[in-house]
């Protein structure tokens, strides 16, 4: 039967949907790892490791504090490679040692990221779920990130044009 | 000067969606619209009008009714966005992988 969207049925379908009410605000990756949890939660959870592989590429990061403990301050720094720092600073809401993360992005923008480890042996399956503040701020994110993403592509295609013009001018 | 409008904001709101999903089915007029809404009717109409302002709705005149159609092309311009941001965050899955092969060999020799 198909769907009758009255305002009852939205109502009663909010309500069943109460699970995924947040749809329009998350972000939801998994990956099952090759390694053991305990390797994947000191990857994670230890600063000196965490470093090496948060951020985009290109991108190094510095840890001033990383407090794993619920009201622990996590700050880091991501330094872009054109020399922008940006500041990340996020408090850990919940720690159940080599099973769960859960931290609140406090600089912008706002999100509450619940990470999820399970052992399976030899490998560990990681979910990470990430709650924006709102439907508006989700798609201002998205936004901006394809704005920056737009920007990028101007750029290399400046770099590709003037390259070409250079090889031009030179013959 | 008129405030730009895009997409992203047109979707950002509860009872915008809810108005594409209904039309999205099968055009409806604006009367019809305002009926499944505990909302004024200048309120629907606000809404439709943002909607038409950032191109995912279409007025269609049909004698003396007005038909509300859904014009969906740019919603996959969204999903293709936020695709590229999820990637954005799939990247950091990628990079702690290959850390953990690095950080294994280092460890184990394997």
């Amino acid at each position: 039967m198909r769907w009758k969207p009255t305002l009852r049925n939205l109502k009663k379908r909010d309500m069943e949907n109460k699970k995924s009410s947040t749809h329009d605000r998350e972000l939801v990756i998994s990956r099952t790892l090759n390694a053991p949890v305990e390797l994947v939660w000191e990857v994670w959870t230890n600063p000196e490791h965490n470093a090496k592989w948060w951020g985009p590429d290109g991108f190094t990061n510095t840890i001033s504090t990383m407090d794993v403990t619920p009201g622990g301050e996590w700050n880091l720094v991501m330094h872009g490679p054109d020399g922008t720092d940006y500041i990340n600073k996020s408090i850990f809401r919940e720690i159940l040692p080599f099973k769960k993360i859960v931290y609140e992005h406090i600089s912008y923008p706002w999100i509450l990221a619940t990470i999820t480890f399970e052992a399976r042996g030899e490998q560990t399956f990681i979910n990470w779920h990430m709650l924006f503040e709102s439907a508006e701020q989700f798609m201002q994110v998205v936004k901006t990130y394809k704005a920056d993403a737009g920007l990028k592509q101007n750029i290399e295609k400046l770099a590709v044009y003037v390259s070409e013009m250079n090889a031009k001018s030179k013959s | 000067m008129k405030a730009r409008r895009d997409v992203y904001q047109a979707i950002a709101d509860p009872t915008r969606r809810a108005i594409i999903n209904m039309i999205a089915a099968q055009p409806h007029n604006v009367n019809a619209i305002a009926e499944q809404f505990d909302m004024t009717r200048q309120a629907i109409s606000l809404h439709v009008k943002i909607l038409t302002d950032c191109g995912l709705l279409k007025i269609k005149q049909r004698g003396r009714d007005r038909f509300c159609e859904a014009q969906l092309d740019q919603l996959s311009e969204v999903s293709a966005f936020v695709d590229q941001y999820r990637q954005h965050w799939e990247s950091k899955l990628d990079a702690m992988e290959t850390y953990i092969e690095k950080l294994k060999k280092e460890r184990y020799g394997k």
